[in-house]
């Protein structure tokens, strides 16, 4: 009989260990599929199937398979809560990403800290996931407002020193911060600010308040509006002439694949700092964007890119650390360097924010050309989180 | 005195005439709402999906290659179907329930949640926008205005005085009013009641797809835009009064203009609010609006 | 009495009995697998149920269709948001989201009940829009990004005391809770105020005829279904952790509103069936599909066309049949013969 047990015993630990070898790696996505974003999270999704596809075919993470499991956060917090729980205590992943907006990584960090897993966002940009409200267990892969606003700070010193600037913002936290950070920023480098308005989000109609940016004769004005927002506010701008003589400088999201279409000539010219353009001349970006284009039959933008990148760091952190837990993983990602279809990216340990060259970059033709690039040293800003 | 004419003319005459062609959107759409609502006792809360697939249609049919000008009056055209279809298999179901109002409600808002879903599903997440077919802009008594929202506001009025003729000159309309103020002896008298409620309804929801055809160009399509205008119709239609066509027109441009001037003093955030406040106070001492009921004005 | 609406509402505690002890039976399972996110949902449902509760008191009892109740449920979950980052108290929370509902309720009550019908319905969507929208641009309540960082707490319960962060205590103690107001709410509506609220439903017109002022009635109502939100929402935070201004946006008076409906409305009982059921389908079509508007937006048609007295509302006949059968049973006290 015992030696019966002994058999079984060692046939079970020796199922058990190469059923462990077959294991495969399970990654959340908490991404809104529907309601407002769903562009966003279109570009996330195959940013991050084209990763997956990519290094399991090579074999996986430390030969083990990716397993995507896929939730729709509606980009409603209270939903996003929910089903991180359940993607971190019934689907048991080890790694969660996919937010997008501010409000929703905030609260899901808050869930991956009580559960004690890693979480990483790829799109949201509030300066706080990674500064006032940090967190050991959020990580940030993408270039952060303040990175963005530093790039297009700089062209703005060179091409146009001391000129007049009026800014134009969506009315809630995130259009309210970008603005003021780039204010900042601006001033800073010599620039005059000449008034501010705050537009309602969703705004149909913005041509109320070109009589006042008519009155304040800027050179150059600075919006932080967004998706549909972006295209109204252009294309109105240009029926309205008020873009005549103008020059445009936006947030990274202010235009993207998502809505320079719909935008078309209006859009020629608007100037970002950004972290990605598809226009890059690396290697990697020209194989990215050609396997990308075959794939969804569109061009990736910057939360494409950025989500593609994602998973590589995870790989590289997981392999170098020998294990999927928390804390070996927390610590290999920190200070770790990666290449992705941008260059170099390196995760600052200090507040878990991704460095990496930023681009200023002015829309020719519905392209986003290159008009110059920042070193990542330069453009990341101070490490303001003091959490950990 | 120079600086007055000056802020008459490059500040409020401006202002004013784009909250007019602003007016003239929300009276299209709340026009369609006061018909369906006046007649049907209808509360349509799927009307603003109706306005998004007239702009979806638009941009289909665009892509099959059909010039601008034959949209304006077919895309209106191919809704009456849909319209009919809606009324005679969805409302038609729940209207002799108790509590109408109620169960037209929920019904279309379901409607709505299915009708918002699908144009993401068939058209994809993204915005996407069909060229001005009128670029340009033009100088009018010392206000410069793009030449394609003077036609809007041209069009609209022309809208709205057919829409107008139609109800209270024609014996079609005759036929509706009758339906409208009491089915039973209507249909004793041999309005042929059915018809005219699909009618009624089809011709509503048409009038929000032409509104969607005519504002795309301007104010984009993409599948939540159904959001944009239903708060501002709904007021318009209780402001002025359901089932009032006047109503719904002076409502419009009196709540628009409202809109617009206030946003020159105070920050535009509290432009809502006030509009709502409005709807309140009108709610509050005059609850059948300015014009009261189709059937009674 | 054993009138109609007394037997009605004996049957709704029967559906009401029915679900307590389902989910006491789930707690048992759910404690014995040592799940974690279930019971949490599950909590969510129940604190759902309470809004959904609000909705029906106004819905199914005084005729009145509210399609902004999360304005009040979004109140008491930022009151207690606000209280507990400061005082970790479950019942300074509790009593805090308590008054300002009251308060609020009251304001909201006089705004809104001037009117009825469909006008009604579009003062309280407004009412919730706009305070919906202030939220959203305050920056001292986290703006758009709502506010995080909200502490476990400990609930001194007398005997015992409860960790906001243990799931099965958490349940149970919500369940308590839900089981309160329903049960506050039942006995509201049976006394004889209560009726004057019913009758309000049946037909207002009359009403005043018998002597009753229906603005009262409408108030008291109005202001019921108010605290009844406020304080489910109080309990959120403690749940989750968080506040965001979703939660006033119109999506969850919708969803409250659904559940109703699927649930029954007019039976109290159906209101927290309606949440537990939504929340359940929710979970399983999210996971599934990505297109849940449309499989919800269908459910919730068909209900309409179908099955418009909701889940229970379909099966309480059945009960009511038992119960009357039951009462004639029992020996009625000869009624007195006088003489005309």
């Amino acid at each position: 009989m015992r030696l019966n047990l002994l058999t079984t015993t060692t046939i079970a630990m020796l199922l058990a260990s190469s059923a462990y070898a077959q294991e495969t790696i399970k990654i959340g996505v908490l991404t809104p599929l529907s309601g407002t974003y769903a562009g966003i999270g279109q570009q996330v999704r195959w940013g991050i199937d084209q990763s997956v596809e990519e290094i399991n075919a090579a074999g996986g993470i430390a030969g083990r398979q990716i397993e995507l499991i896929y939730e729709d956060s509606e980009a409603n917090p209270a939903v996003a809560v929910t089903k991180a729980e359940k993607l971190f205590t019934v689907d048991n992943v080890d790694f969660l990403t996919g937010t997008v907006n501010s409000g929703a990584t905030l609260a899901v960090g808050q869930v991956a800290d009580r559960a004690d897993k890693l979480i990483a966002t790829t799109v949201s940009f509030s300066d706080a996931i990674t500064g006032s409200g940090c967190s050991p267990n959020v990580f940030r892969v993408n270039a952060r407002a303040g990175q963005q606003s530093v790039a297009l700070a700089a062209w703005l010193k060179q091409e146009k020193p001391g000129a007049k600037v009026y800014y134009l913002g969506p009315d809630y936290e995130m259009g309210r911060s970008t603005v003021a950070a780039f204010k900042e920023r601006a001033e800073s480098v010599g620039a005059k600010s000449t008034g501010e308005v705050f537009a309602p989000l969703d705004s149909k109609d913005y041509s109320q308040y070109f009589g006042q940016l008519r009155a304040a004769r800027p050179d150059v004005l600075y919006t932080s509006v967004a998706g549909n927002d972006t295209v109204r506010l252009f294309t109105q701008m240009n029926d309205f002439g008020v873009s005549e003589g103008l020059t445009i400088l936006g947030a990274s999201g202010t235009v993207t694949a998502q809505n320079i279409n719909a935008i078309g000539a209006a859009a020629e010219g608007f100037i970002t700092g950004v972290g990605y353009s598809v226009l890059i001349d690396s290697p990697e970006n020209k194989a990215f964007t050609e396997a990308f284009r075959e794939r969804n039959g569109a061009d990736p933008d910057l939360y494409g890119a950025d989500s593609y990148g994602l998973l590589f760091a995870y790989k590289a952190a997981v392999e170098a650390a020998g294990a999927t837990d928390t804390d070996s993983v927390r610590a290999a990602l920190e200070g770790l360097s990666w290449e992705t279809p941008q260059g170099t990216k390196t995760i600052r340990a200090g507040d878990h924010q991704a460095m990496q060259p930023m681009y200023v970059v002015e829309v020719k033709n519905g392209q986003f050309t290159i008009a110059r690039s920042i070193a990542g040293e330069d453009a990341i800003g101070p490490d303001t989180c003091d959490k950990f | 005195m120079p600086d007055l004419i000056s802020y008459l003319q490059f500040v409020l005459a401006p202002q004013m005439l784009n909250g007019l062609a602003l007016g003239v959107s929300v009276i299209l759409v709340a026009l369609g709402l006061t018909i369906i609502f006046g007649l049907l006792d209808v509360i349509n809360m799927s009307h603003g999906e109706f306005y998004a697939v007239g702009a979806f249609g638009a941009l289909a049919l665009s892509a099959l290659g059909f010039n601008y000008w034959v949209l304006i009056a077919l895309v209106p055209i191919l809704m009456i179907p849909i319209g009919v279809l809606t009324e005679r298999f969805l409302i038609r179901r729940v209207y002799d329930g108790g509590d109408r109002h109620v169960s037209t409600l929920l019904l279309t808002f379901g409607l709505g949640m299915i009708a918002e879903d699908l144009l993401k599903i068939v058209f994809g997440p993204n915005t996407h926008r069909p060229e001005n077919p009128l670029p340009g802009a033009m100088e009018v008594l010392g206000v410069f205005i793009p030449t394609y929202r003077l036609f809007l506001i041209a069009i609209g009025a022309v809208v709205i005085v057919a829409v107008a003729l139609v109800v209270y000159r024609t014996r079609l309309g005759a036929m509706v009013r009758a339906a409208a103020f009491d089915r039973n002896m209507a249909a004793s008298l041999g309005v042929r009641v059915g018809w005219v409620y699909s009618g009624a309804f089809a011709f509503g929801v048409a009038l929000a797809g032409l509104a969607g055809v005519l504002l795309a160009p301007i104010y984009s399509v993409f599948p939540t835009m159904g959001h944009d205008f239903i708060l501002m119709a709904f007021t318009v239609v209780i402001v002025g009064g359901m089932g009032s066509i006047w109503g719904a027109v002076i409502a419009g441009v009196l709540l628009t203009q409202v809109q617009a001037i206030s946003s020159l003093v105070i920050s535009p955030v509290w432009a809502d609010p006030i509009v709502f406040g409005v709807m309140v106070l009108v709610l509050m001492f005059r609850p059948q609006g300015i014009f009261g009921r189709i059937g009674h004005a | 009495m054993h009138d109609r609406l007394d037997i009605s509402m004996r049957a709704n505690h029967v559906f009401f009995g029915i679900l307590v002890i389902v989910a006491l039976v789930f707690a048992a399972f759910a404690c014995f697998s040592g799940d974690v996110f279930y019971l949490r949902l599950a909590t969510e449902a129940l604190i759902l149920g309470g809004l959904a509760l609000s909705i029906d008191i106004l819905l199914g009892f005084t005729g009145l269709l509210s399609l902004g109740q999360a304005l009040y449920f979004g109140i008491g979950a930022y009151v207690s948001a606000l209280v507990l980052r400061e005082e970790p108290s479950f019942w300074l929370a509790m009593g805090a989201a308590g008054v300002s509902v009251l308060l609020a309720g009251i304001a909201g009550g006089l705004i809104a009940n001037r009117v009825r019908g469909v006008y009604f319905a579009l003062i309280t969507f407004g009412m919730a829009q706009v305070v919906a929208k202030v939220v959203y641009n305050s920056r001292e309540l986290g703006a758009s990004d709502g506010l995080i960082g909200i502490p476990v707490i400990e609930i001194p319960l007398g005997l015992i005391t409860l960790s906001a962060d243990d799931p099965l205590g958490f349940f149970l103690l919500t369940l308590v809770i839900i089981a309160l107001l329903y049960s506050m709410s039942a006995y509201l509506l049976g006394t004889p105020f209560g009726r004057i609220i019913i009758a309000l439903k049946a037909n207002e017109k009359r009403v005043p005829y018998l002597g009753y002022s229906t603005w009262a009635a409408r108030m008291a109502a109005y202001v019921l279904a108010a605290v009844i939100a406020g304080l489910a929402g109080a309990l959120y935070p403690m749940l989750r952790g968080f506040v965001s201004p979703e939660l006033l946006f119109f999506a969850t008076s919708g969803d409250a509103l659904i559940m109703v409906i699927v649930g029954g409305a007019g039976t109290l009982a159906g209101a927290i069936w309606g949440a537990v059921i939504l929340t359940m389908l929710k979970s399983v079509i999210g996971s599934w599909t990505e297109h849940h508007l449309i499989v919800i937006g269908l459910i919730f048609m068909s209900a309409i066309l179908f099955m418009p007295k909701g889940i229970v509302g379909m099966l309480k006949p059945f009960v009511e049949r038992n119960l009357l059968r039951n009462s004639a049973r029992q020996p009625k006290p000869e009624p007195e013969r006088t003489a005309l």
